[in-house]
């Protein structure tokens, strides 16, 4: 993909890179910027100064000096910005995480031009750096830092990836920008029993167990009911699958309901969001019922998921 | 056992104990270091030992235990001092640099100043900004040895430590990631290694402007040698025999006779009884010649000079120079004389002719030529009047007093005998042993006595040709000193009253030494092969010390427009010059920059680059690694995939496997996993 000379030089892709793009990227020499750091500013005024010395004092050797420093300044600039070409930069599994957590962004480094890279730093846009050489052939797994604040889904900001080797006198850096969108659940308010747990309190640790409380009746299987309350005998008779009901689940299961709630929108979620966590825990059928959208009442981990995504895109669009 | 002998044991196991615990403690320790700062130090420790000798022991001695203290600091054995006592030895250190130079200006005071602030500031040095700073000055620390001494043995020792400041700023830029300790090392050689190509245009292209851009303040003349600026007889009783190379000359034709090899400097003009000096004081207040009356014939004589520095403004010519170096003057008594003391090596090419006339058509002042104390030398007076009388003229008095000197037994001699009294009485009356110096003070004594103008000239005589260079080398030992006389219709002529003393009234001492070299003499002074090849190497390393000072030291403005000329750039201007440089410059950095980034521009890894061998073959046959796959990983799968295959992966797994991670790999495993990887056609 060639840029014009006008995409080339927006200076958005100094300081972002370029736009989102989906899966690995390897750094080619147009992805790599670089300048000198503030120490390569100072080493050339000292440079200046020694020159000036070496004409003042006519120190033959102090000619030598300076010019072969200056010639180190050169040679410095290629290797640093060698140092940051040809790696190949892969983000790893994202997993959603809660509001609130410090969470570790995986991204996998690899060389892909036989040569080691030393001291690569990668960060997030205000987030601490994190570093590490990168063998020939090889690849190096790094976890960045960020932090998860506000609910929802986020875009992933650009991944800024720099080098001061070998003399820290020029800083190299590139932006991978990868259209990869993190999840990020609501925070889970203190811990408070489930709804209705309170009315159903003997059945809490009783020899029935958990929300089997009374026998309510049967009816057909449906994808997701548990083994365990299947009635085996009527399916022994030819009569199909067919469940058990019992009292505890109130014949659909335990709802988690807006309703229920009190407070504003993000606490009302937090505790929501509290509560699908002790329910999965349980191991109970739970369904979650918010203003705009309701989910059928299930187990397991993909209610779970289901659950927490509905409740971290509450209110936005498209969700 | 007895109690006694339990008790030695006990003291056995103890000693052992402690001596394996402070073992393991200290290893553990120089694990903890960081890198960059061990460099650090070390460079630093290496650049300050050749100012050991120059800078007050008062300064670098304190330089030192700060450097010391650093290091146990870095060691965990101490803590960096308080605020209050870091603000007291910037105090204690300004206070000894104050006493020592009574100044902070100035180069030695300069120097010492930025030593001892540049180990103070070891003292607060945090962050890895600190580490920078000292690192820069520490370079600037190898700028400050070269004001001193820019030999070749002291450029190649500054070259390895600019290697290790180099290595510091590589450590530096790589915190806490692990790596041998020489990794850094090879980096900072290889980047040198190619910096050094770049180094060396801008060294000759780099447009050379001549120094100084302010005035130097004159420097007490510490480590001045050879001439001084005044004589005195019968005061030194043995002349040095410094070997030392004053300076070196490259004629363009045949080299003069050796008896026109007379090297002027300095015109003595005033005499006090006992030391011969110039009244006009300090050689920089000298007023410029007016009377440029010069007329030479004959052919020229064209050299290069190279001149070692020697502190002093005074620069040497072949008598008689008729052009100028630049940045240089001629006094009235025809000396060349430097706008600045030479302070490092220097190189300016002259014309000479020997066959001249000078200041024939006005008689020179007879108040500056005449001059003579009145209570000086009564007997030498009673002589000259004697001698004068003689004579039809001056050239003939001239004629009579050298006669003299041949015929009576004056003896040439290093070790003279002490003059008490009149020095010049007592060397033509009494002793009569001598070297240059009593010859020429008693030589113009005589003449002043009888009226005619004289002045003293030091200066060099002879040299000797280096058959490996095809140079001509003057040593400090070939110092000598003659006289110029005034003589009707003919002006000033070089008389040597030395020269005539028959050889057979010359000692030789021991190392047959001597400042007269007369031809033959050498013969006598050294014998057998070991002495031939001794002075062989001499000869070869003073052509390499030629080199080195031609090229590296003395290169200027002359040598570099001499280097374009024979390059065909001379017709250049300045842009010219600089469009030629930034082309080669770009040209040079082209090439570095096509070695550095093509692929696998580093060393490459045998052992990873077998593996990644191997895992291409697999990949052509659809069996690609994935990227953040393991070895270990990537074999099951291949295993599980290709069953026939099974052993040679296992194989070529384990190898690599081992190579990596092994704490001891196999020796010959590289070997065997490049076989493997060869062998291995899936």
């Amino acid at each position: 993909m060639g840029l014009s000379l006008a995409q080339r030089f927006r200076p958005a892709r100094f300081l972002r890179g370029e736009g989102p793009e989906a899966g690995p990227l390897t750094l080619r020499a147009r992805r790599v910027f670089i300048l000198p750091t503030r120490r390569g500013l100072v080493f050339a005024g000292l440079l200046l100064s020694m020159l000036v010395g070496a004409i003042n004092y006519n120190v033959g050797l102090g000619f030598s000096l300076t010019f072969l420093l200056a010639a180190l300044l050169l040679v410095a600039m290629l290797h640093t910005y060698r140092n940051l070409l040809r790696l190949r930069v892969e983000l790893g599994p994202l997993a959603p995480v809660f509001c609130g957590q410090q969470p570790r962004l995986p991204v996998i480094v690899g060389d892909t031009g036989h040569a080691a890279h030393y001291a690569i730093a990668l960060r997030l846009p205000g987030e601490a750096a994190v570093s590490a050489d990168v063998p020939a052939d090889g690849w190096a797994r790094l976890e960045l830092p960020y932090r998860a604040e506000r609910r929802g889904r986020h875009a992933l900001p650009p991944i800024t990836l720099e080098t001061r080797f070998p003399l820290g006198l020029y800083r190299a850096w590139a932006h991978a920008h990868f259209a990869a969108q993190l999840l990020v659940y609501p925070r889970p308010a203190a811990p408070t029993p489930l709804p209705g747990r309170r009315e159903h309190a003997a059945g809490t640790g009783g020899t029935h167990g958990r929300g089997t409380v009374d026998f309510a009746g049967l009816r057909d299987y449906r994808h997701g009911d548990s083994p365990r309350h299947v009635h085996w005998k009527a399916s022994a008779r030819g009569q199909g699958l067919v469940t058990k009901q019992f009292d505890g689940e109130r014949s659909e299961g335990l709802w988690l309901d807006w309703a229920a709630t009190r407070g504003g929108v993000e606490a009302r979620l937090s505790l929501l969001t509290r509560w699908v966590l002790e329910a999965d825990a349980e191991g109970l059928r739970y369904g979650l019922r918010l203003p705009t959208e309701v989910l059928a009442p299930a187990a397991g981990p993909a209610q779970r998921r289901r659950c927490l995504r509905a409740l971290a895109l509450y209110g936005e669009t498209g969700a | 056992m007895s109690g006694a002998g339990r008790l030695h044991g006990l003291r056995e196991d103890l000693r052992e104990g402690v001596g394996s615990y402070l073992r393991r403690a200290l290893a553990w320790r120089w694990r903890l270091v960081d890198p960059a700062r061990l460099w650090l130090l070390a460079a630093l420790c290496l650049s300050l030992l050749p100012h050991l000798g120059r800078l007050p022991w008062l300064l670098i001695l304190p330089a030192m235990l700060l450097l010391a203290w650093r290091l146990a600091f870095e060691l965990r054995l101490a803590r960096l001092p308080t605020r209050g006592l870091r603000w007291l030895l910037v105090g204690l250190a300004l206070a000894a640099t104050l006493g020592s130079y009574q100044t902070v200006l100035g180069r030695q005071a300069g120097v010492a100043l930025l030593v001892i602030m540049l180990c103070l500031k070891l003292m607060e040095m945090q962050r890895p900004r600190d580490v920078a700073v000292v690192i820069g000055l520490n370079y600037f620390v190898v700028i400050t040895v070269f004001l001193f001494d820019q030999s070749l043995l002291m450029g190649a020792y500054m070259l390895l430590v600019v290697i290790l400041i180099t290595t510091a700023l590589v450590a530096l830029s790589r915190p806490g990631s692990e790596r041998p300790p020489w990794a850094d090392l090879r980096y900072a050689l290889v980047l040198l290694a190619q910096a050094a190509p770049l180094a060396l245009l801008l060294f000759v292209l780099f447009p050379r402007i001549d120094g100084p851009l302010w005035h130097l303040p004159e420097e007490a003349a510490g480590a001045s040698t050879g001439l001084s600026d005044s004589m005195s007889p019968g005061n030194i009783s043995r002349l040095g025999d410094d070997d030392a190379v004053a300076f070196r000359v490259q004629f363009d034709g045949p080299l003069p006779p050796p008896g026109q090899r007379y090297w002027r400097a300095l015109a003595l003009t005033h005499f006090d009884g006992r030391r011969w000096s110039n009244p006009d004081s300090a050689p920089h207040q000298r007023p410029p010649a007016r009377n440029l009356d010069l007329q030479v014939n004959g052919t020229a004589v064209d050299y290069t000079l190279t001149l070692e520095p020697h502190q002093r403004r005074w620069l040497f010519a072949l008598d008689m120079p008729v052009s100028l170096p630049r940045q240089s003057s001629l006094s009235p008594d025809f000396e060349l004389l430097a706008r600045e003391p030479v302070a490092s090596v220097q190189q300016y090419r002259l014309r000479s002719f020997p066959d001249y006339r000078l200041q024939a058509q006005q008689a020179p002042d007879a108040a500056r030529y005449g001059q003579l104390p009145a209570a000086a030398a009564p007997r030498a007076r009673l002589l000259a009047a004697r001698l004068w009388a003689e004579s039809a003229d001056a050239a003939d008095y001239v004629q009579r007093v050298l006669a003299l000197f041949r015929q009576q037994p004056f003896y040439y001699t290093r070790r003279p005998p002490h003059l008490a009294d009149d020095p010049v009485d007592g060397f033509l009356f009494d002793t009569r042993r001598g070297y240059c110096e009593h010859y020429a003070s008693a030589f113009s004594v005589l003449m002043r006595a009888a009226g005619v103008p004289a002045r003293v000239m030091t200066g060099y005589l002879g040299g000797e040709t280096n058959p490996l260079g095809d140079y001509f080398m003057v040593r400090q030992s070939d110092a000598h000193a003659w006289v110029e006389v005034w003589l009707q219709g003919r002006g000033w002529v070089r008389v040597d009253p030395t020269a005539v003393i028959p050889p057979a009234r010359v000692e030789v001492d021991a190392r047959g030494a001597d400042g007269l070299r007369i031809p033959g003499l050498d013969a006598l002074a050294g014998s057998g092969w070991a002495q031939a090849v001794w002075r062989r190497a001499g000869f070869a390393w003073d052509n390499l010390n030629h080199y080195w000072n031609q090229w590296v030291v003395g290169y200027d403005r002359d040598s570099q427009a001499t280097l374009l000329q024979a390059l065909g750039l001379g017709d250049l201007d300045a842009q010219g010059l600089a469009a030629v440089l930034f082309t080669a410059l770009g040209g040079v950095l082209g090439v570095l920059a096509w070695r550095v980034f093509r692929r696998g521009g580093l060393r490459r890894d045998p052992v990873a680059l077998a593996y990644a061998r191997f895992c291409a073959k697999l990949g052509r046959r659809g069996l690609a690694r994935g990227p953040a796959e393991g070895a270990e990983q990537f074999s099951r799968r291949l295993r599980a995939a290709r069953p026939d295959l099974a052993p040679q992966v296992i194989l070529v797994t384990r190898l690599y496997q081992h190579l990596r991670y092994a704490r001891h790999p196999p020796r010959d495993g590289l070997q065997r996993l490049q076989a493997a990887v060869r062998r291995f056609h899936p």
